[in-house]
């Protein structure tokens, strides 16, 4: 079976500035947006740009992530020539195989699951960006430059540039420079880590570069300066939508409360629908004293509470007299009555206790960011969580 | 739970469900938030493993199908048996018309329900509201050895229903046909039936040579002269039969209850449904919500008390709707103003619409209305 493209999608980061919420989940399966978690927005991508054939490397505790991908249905991935493929590391004959050990890596380990397509390009997708993108018109871009790589670029501002890979063009339009976080970037056009590679290139410098020993087996940092090396063209994609990366607790915090304004990303419009894999449960229930302002909530909520510019996924839990200001409340989490949560993010089913505090609100200080709260974790009645605390699961607070 | 097979009637048109069932059947009726009612007979079934299930159609069942679907919600899109829609087939008297009765329903699919090689098929409405325990059912069916069971509410039901008079052994003694439970007598029937196959098919073989139609009337009536050993078994909890708009009123009250909800939606036995992509719902900076359920994908920046608001649905800055059921897909402007009115799928409201029904007779607004 021949396809134009198939993608990869680089799920096995570690995700270690998460912190307390990828201490047992991989990043990708992280709650996002109420309804969704990370992995939802490439695969939807995926789907709605018509490639139905997804790979996903996966490493770091693929378990949730493997069983919430399942057989990709709610993306319309469930296709019997195609799919959605969960990849993890393995050993072959002679114990041959390793980890992955780099983003490269990792796709040179799964030359054989690639060939089985047999592809004209293969994209390559990151799994800890919110965005919603036509891949399609990459790839028409693509093949009409006739480029080796197509790299989705972003105008950001000269401050920012110096954060991201940075992409500098020659007089043709063509890519001549690749730039990590320069200190004095020439170029404002930031690499979003969405790649678009003719199969054949790739798997040759997939191969020279496996055979590199001093190589750190990476797209930015190899493959790409390698391909710039040899003259291979390299063509800018230009994306000018809504992008951001979530891997920070701040990017997290920030990019849920971005989904508070479809002015940013609009998430109701139903020519590019997000899908997610969410339990059936009842409606939402409003009580009697609840009083929800500018937030989005999910269903098998119960509020009763104070709710206020805030991210609430589903079966959340707020009890009479609680108030939850500027904050994430992931699947099933439950703020018991009284209790205050605000510049926050509470993961899977923690239980925050009667009267109990978390976070505060910004006061300038240099300490001041958002509390955490990792999935499982049990507040007291009564206790204090001050602002930009990590609270992991078994700590007792 | 390989031994039994599940049949629900879904038939029903019901009248006195007025303007909703011009489009559907009562098995397809929208209900709370974001079911259809059989969604409850499948989860029933589901949640007893019992995922062969044939499921009787006959008129205006488009919804349905689109609804139910492979029946993969309730894991019954299976390679050996699973789910089978039944519309009437095979014998053209049944083309036309209505069934005259559950019995002729099931002799109009007769070469279906004669084929179905589990030993015991349960019998089920599609517009029954209730999450029975059919693994308990059973477990009590099998124990007393009877050669049917049926499933009866542990509390009076308001309007008229068939009854069963037990003996002091618990076992069937006769049928009440229609009626209120005033004077106690007996307990009342869901129309749930577990049956052992054989005596079932006796029975619709006997009813069709006497040329009988009818469920209780005719075929229990019969079974019970003639002897027919039938259990009970007492569902604990909320259930109520759905067949008039002011039943689905006053049960779609009933889901802003918390107790009541608790015992629909019990953790260990879900309620699945159609799953609808979407989103959360956004609330806005003066929106209002209370003693209300609302489901994903909405918009609200209005105020909305004592409702149901199914998926989709924008209700504008400024309305106000109390005691209001709106169905998917409704668009509601601002200034827009509601009071016991119950919004069929995909209407609009333009800004400053005013309607009012009464808490005893809700307004009905048909599927797509443009005001």
């Amino acid at each position: 079976m021949k396809k134009s493209c198939i993608a990869m999608l680089l799920a096995g980061g570690q995700g270690s500035r998460l912190y307390a919420l990828t201490q047992s989940v991989a990043k990708p399966s992280v709650p996002f947006g109420g309804k969704y978690r990370i992995i939802d927005f490439p695969l939807s991508n995926c789907a709605n740009s018509g490639i139905d054939t997804v790979g996903v490397l996966t490493q770091y505790k693929p378990l949730q992530l493997n069983s919430y991908i399942g057989t990709g249905q709610p993306w319309d991935l469930d296709v019997s020539d195609g799919g959605v493929y969960i990849l993890p590391p393995y050993l072959g004959a002679h114990e041959q195989g390793s980890w992955f050990t780099g983003t490269a890596n990792a796709i040179y380990q799964n030359i054989a699951f690639i060939e089985n397509y047999d592809p004209e390009n293969v994209l390559i997708l990151s799994g800890d960006h919110i965005y919603k993108m036509d891949y399609a018109k990459m790839l028409k871009e693509h093949i009409e430059k006739g480029a080796a790589a197509t790299i989705a670029v972003l105008q950001v501002s000269m401050e920012e540039a110096t954060r991201f890979g940075i992409m500098n063009l020659g007089e043709d339009g063509y890519v001549c420079q690749f730039e990590e976080k320069p200190k004095q970037p020439k170029s404002d056009l930031a690499s979003m880590g969405i790649y678009i590679f003719n199969w054949k290139k790739l798997r040759k410098y997939l191969i020279e570069d496996e055979a590199d020993p001093k190589s750190s087996k990476d797209f930015g940092k190899n493959i790409i300066p390698n391909m710039l090396n040899n003259g291979e063209k390299l063509w800018p994609y230009r994306f000018d939508g809504y992008w951001r990366d979530v891997g920070t607790i701040t990017s997290l915090w920030d990019a849920n409360m971005d989904m508070l304004s479809t002015t940013l990303i609009n998430l109701y419009d139903p020519s590019w629908p997000i899908g997610s894999r969410s339990p059936v449960c009842p409606p939402t229930f409003a009580g009697e004293k609840s009083e929800i302002i500018h937030s989005i909530v999910t269903e098998g909520c119960d509020i009763n509470g104070h709710v206020e510019n805030s991210v609430l996924s589903p079966s959340v839990v707020v009890g009479e007299g609680a108030k939850v200001v500027y904050s994430v409340l992931m699947p099933g989490a439950v703020v018991e009555p009284g209790a205050v949560v605000e510049y926050a993010i509470i993961g899977e089913n923690c239980h925050i206790g009667k009267n109990a505090h978390v976070g505060t609100a910004p006061d300038g200080s240099e300490g001041w960011g958002v509390a955490t709260c990792g999935p499982d974790v049990a507040i007291r009645d009564g206790a204090k969580v001050p602002a930009g605390a990590m609270i992991y699961n078994g700590e007792e607070v | 739970m390989r031994d039994y097979h599940g049949i629900i009637f879904a038939y029903h048109d019901e009248p006195a469900l007025r303007e909703l069932v011009a489009v559907r059947t009562a098995a397809s009726l929208p209900f709370c938030g974001r079911y259809r009612l059989i969604d409850f007979a499948l989860s029933s079934l589901r949640n007893a493993g019992i995922l062969n299930v044939g499921v009787i159609m006959q008129r205006d069942y488009q919804s349905l199908l689109d609804h139910i679907g492979s029946g993969k919600p309730w894991d019954m899109s299976r390679a050996k048996g699973g789910l089978k829609m039944l519309p009437p087939f095979g014998v053209p008297q049944y083309h036309t018309g209505n069934y005259n009765g559950t019995v002729e329903a099931l002799n109009a699919v007769g070469s279906y329900v004669r084929s179905i090689p589990q030993e015991n098929i349960i019998l089920m409405l599609g517009n029954l509201c209730a999450n029975l325990d059919l693994r308990a059912a059973i477990q009590q069916h099998e124990k007393s050895g009877a050669e049917a069971t049926a499933i009866c509410a542990d509390h009076e039901l308001e309007t008229s229903h068939n009854r069963y008079i037990l003996d002091k052994d618990g076992m069937v003694q006769q049928i009440a046909l229609y009626r209120t439970g005033n004077d106690h007598e007996g307990v009342p029937t869901l129309e749930g039936y577990i049956f052992k196959k054989d005596v079932l098919l006796k029975l619709l073989d006997d009813c069709q040579a006497k040329n009988l139609h009818r469920f209780h009337q005719d075929a229990m009536t019969l079974f019970l002269t003639r002897g027919g050993r039938m259990g009970v078994y007492i569902h604990p909890g909320y259930a109520k039969i759905v067949r008039s708009v002011d039943e689905y009123y006053d049960a779609s009250k009933d889901m802003l209850n918390p107790e009541i909800r608790r015992q629909l939606f019990p953790a260990d036995r879900p309620v699945r449904t159609k799953e609808h992509e979407g989103v959360s719902t956004y609330y806005g900076e003066h929106a209002v919500a209370r003693n209300s359920l609302v489901a994903d994908n909405c918009i609200i920046e209005g105020e909305v008390e004592n409702c149901t608001i199914f998926s989709g649905v924008k209700i504008g800055a400024g309305a106000k709707l109390k005691n209001c059921i709106v169905m998917r897909g409704t668009v509601i402007g601002e200034g827009v103003q509601l009071t016991n009115v119950i919004v069929d799928k995909d209407c609009v409201f333009s800004d400053g619409t005013v309607l009012t029904g009464s808490e005893k007779l809700p307004m009905l607004v048909p599927k797509w209305t443009k005001i």
